[in-house]
């Protein structure tokens, strides 16, 4: 079922692009391309593994292994409207309806035989607990090795050295299941790809500073944490390059998007991920999603020749690996670079970990004046949904604003 | 009277704070404040956090020295967030806490202690001295040596009061000195009374269940705890192996870690490993039921809940699984379901 959704997807995709060859379209080739990984991920031919947020995707790549974090297939489920199926199976089997649904669907599908099955499980421990938990579920389930990244909080030279010694182990695990040693030379590739593709981010991060933003509520969704995935690739760097040319033409054509901007806004944490129009809600009256929290680079460019050391800064760089203080500091520094009139925080039920700190983000931004609203809604499972008076509260939000 | 420090976290070692001469205060979720903590963080967020958070708010606590909090989890690191915001002048110092048990993580974790016991004795301006730290943990060891003894007598036959009693031991550790603990340990007990019949034998476990009149309870209604596993009981008096290495805070780190963990850390080697040990507990202390106690919203504990259940199943133990706040509230709803298990039980 799954292989088949990639499958149609990869050829609507294409097709659609082969129609319009000289169009930019870089969402269309971003989508393209996270569609040819789930595709690879269900294949039965690859090394697969399942990960946390924020394994070393381009390291696992570079050793020849197709990795992806499984909140991705939550995400996947609850955009294309299948995720109520697998909520059932995951709460039937005693799994909390109080609980993440990114995980409570994932697990949902783990126990519905609907996920590939991994050779072995490479978990973190940032961002969440409820992630580490799940990824464990996955190991015990399917009876395969799991191995743990632990992510510590404080930025220490300790915590780096803790970080750079395990990544330096995991690479060890993963040589023992693939029966493939790393090449340095392959890893120097994809670390190389990361720090092109890192540069890239940037541009397009500072293109949609721009006054009007050349971006619409659609374009750079979820952007920063699933590119992540793509980023030691060449296709990775093609899809930056994409965003930025897709940015500059919108800028230089000054798109009527563009144009209708009354009020900037920022999204904390992760999008709404089944369909519910807030988007078109937004641009109807005027307000720009400018800048998603998770739309930033926090990291040095990687070093080739100290390239374990490097990723362990980068993830413990990540905002949601420190403590709410470093969050609320990145927030307030986008808020300001983004020049936002407001933000918008979607407290996913579930999450103990970004919403968990709902009190302390609202006094964050009011403290550089900037108002926020929260919005008590789950991200990933619609059942629930009460469509009119989140609409509601976001009409009197931006009134207020305006 | 020694200067107290406050901590929240089981993995929290009480030998270092009393070697620095403070005395521990474990900040229990118990307090008629009232409920504001979803103000700065969620109210979707652990009970055990929230109201230990009011506590702090309300100014429900007594003198402290300083606050040591642990990354337990992301409540836990919550909670250490918004500390700052309720409690700006309390000195804190946040323990990182590795997720699996290995030697890198080991390791880790015994520089982590090393800096907790540092900062403990400059906090009191006292010279470090790993000899007072070893003494605090002998006394430690002796407390956790009767501890298990307790537990041994509370396995093998019913002893009304017992379970109460233990739980009063231990909260005693917590929040006083492990020496009154210790001294209770012996004089509380009555070695000479004689057991009673007709209970059935039950293993409870979860995250937190520190209040003894819980414990009467489930005497109350039909329940002889035969061993628990909690946070707030025997699993909080870890003794700790000072063989295990030449440095002594890896010794720590060793003991704290790989005897019977929390649900969030877990032994890599053998994914769900918690549930296997919760089926041997059972059996060793000659449980025929397993009663499952979590705080709403712990995602450690309830992620891991259906593997335990299976596990259970499969060794035909049957199981209870209640979930609510820390509230002595709570547990009255939960009679009806605890009457019921026990006469289904049998005995």
């Amino acid at each position: 079922m799954m292989y088949d959704h990639f499958d149609n997807a990869v050829k609507g995709i294409t097709d659609k692009l082969n129609q319009d060859p000289h169009g930019i379209n870089a969402r269309k080739k971003y989508v393209l391309e996270l569609s040819r990984l789930g595709k690879k991920l269900y294949s039965k031919d690859e090394n697969i593994a399942w990960c946390g947020v924020t394994a070393p995707f381009d390291l696992l790549g570079s050793m020849g292994v197709t990795s992806c974090f499984v909140e991705f297939v939550g995400a996947m489920l609850s955009s294309t409207q299948t995720a109520g199926y697998f909520f059932e199976e995951a709460e039937d089997s005693g799994f909390a309806t109080d609980s993440c649904a990114y995980h409570r669907a994932v697990m949902g599908a783990v126990l519905k035989n609907a996920m590939p099955e991994p050779d072995f499980i490479i978990g973190t421990s940032s961002p969440c607990t409820a992630g580490l938990a799940i990824v464990e579920n996955f190991a015990h389930q399917y009876k395969k090795d799991f191995f743990l990244l632990n992510v510590p909080q404080n930025y220490t030279q300790d915590a780096i050295k803790y970080l750079s010694a395990q990544l330096e182990e995991m690479v060890r695990f993963v040589s023992d299941h693939t029966k493939r040693p790393l090449s340095k030379q392959k890893l120097g590739i994809a670390l190389e790809n990361f720090n092109a593709s890192s540069q890239l981010l940037k541009e397009i991060y500072d293109l949609a500073k721009t006054n009007p933003s050349p971006v619409d509520n659609n374009i750079l969704k979820d952007f920063g944490t699933v590119i992540t995935l793509l980023m030691g690739t060449q296709k990775g760097i093609d899809i930056c390059q994409a965003f930025k040319d897709e940015l500059n033409h919108r800028i230089k054509t000054r798109r009527e998007h563009a144009s209708k901007e009354k009020i900037r806004l920022m999204w904390i944490q992760n999008r709404i991920q089944y369909p519910f129009p807030i988007n078109e809600m937004l641009e109807d009256l005027g307000a720009v999603i400018v800048v998603d929290e998770l739309n930033d680079v926090t990291w040095d460019p990687m070093d080739p020749d100290n390239p374990f050391e490097s990723i362990a800064k980068r993830m413990i760089s990540i905002p949601f690996s420190m403590d709410a203080s470093e969050r609320i500091k990145h927030l307030q520094g986008l808020a300001g670079a983004y020049r936002i009139d407001g933000a918008i925080n979607p407290c996913h039920w579930g999450c103990r970990q970004g919403t968990g700190i709902r009190g302390l983000i609202s006094k964050g931004m009011k403290d550089i004046n900037v108002p926020v609203l929260n919005l008590e809604i789950d991200c990933v499972d619609s059942r629930n949904l009460a469509k009119g008076q989140i609409e509601t509260r976001v009409e009197a939000f931006l009134e207020m604003l305006s | 009277m020694n200067k107290k420090i406050g901590f929240t976290c089981a993995y929290t070692p009480v030998p270092l704070i009393e070697a620095a001469g403070f005395s521990p205060f474990r900040i229990f979720p118990e307090s008629k404040a009232p409920d504001q903590a979803g103000h700065l963080l969620h109210d979707n967020l652990c009970p055990h956090v929230k109201k230990v958070l009011d506590r702090a708010l309300e100014d429900d606590l007594p003198e402290l020295e300083g606050m040591i909090f642990i990354n337990s989890c992301d409540s836990m690191r919550r909670l250490a967030d918004a500390w700052h915001e309720a409690r700006p002048d309390d000195p804190i110092i946040l323990l990182d806490l590795p997720s699996g048990i290995n030697s890198l993580s080991l390791d880790f974790l015994s520089k982590e202690y090393e800096r907790l016991a540092k900062t403990l004795f400059k906090w009191n301006n006292e010279s470090f001295s790993t000899k007072k730290i070893k003494d605090t943990i002998a006394r430690w060891n002796l407390l956790a040596a009767s501890v298990k003894k307790i537990e041994k007598k509370m396995s093998r036959n019913y002893f009304p009061g017992i379970a109460s009693k233990l739980q009063q031991i231990i909260n005693t550790a917590a929040t006083d000195s492990t020496d009154k603990a210790l001294l209770m340990a012996q004089h509380k007990i009555d070695p000479e009374e004689s057991p009673k019949g007709g209970q059935s034998p039950v293993f409870v476990f979860g995250n937190l269940l520190f209040d003894p009149k819980v414990y009467d309870l489930f005497e109350k209604w039909n329940v002889h705890v035969t061993a628990s596993d909690f946070c707030t009981t025997s699993r909080f008096v870890t003794p700790v192996d000072i063989t295990a290495d030449d440095n002594i805070f890896r010794s720590l780190a060793s003991s704290y870690m790989e005897q019977t963990p929390c649900a969030r850390t877990m032994d890599t080697t053998k994914p769900g490993s918690i549930a296997q040990k919760i089926v041997q507990r059972a059996k060793e202390s000659n449980a025929k039921g397993v009663i499952g106690f979590t705080l709403k919203f712990c995602d450690p504990y309830l992620a891991r809940i259906p593997m335990i259940r299976q596990a259970l199943q499969k060794e035909s133990i049957p199981f209870l699984m209640l979930e609510g706040d820390c509230t002595m509230g709570s547990m009255g709803q939960q009679q009806t379901r605890i009457e019921a298990f026990t006469e289904m039980l049998g005995v």
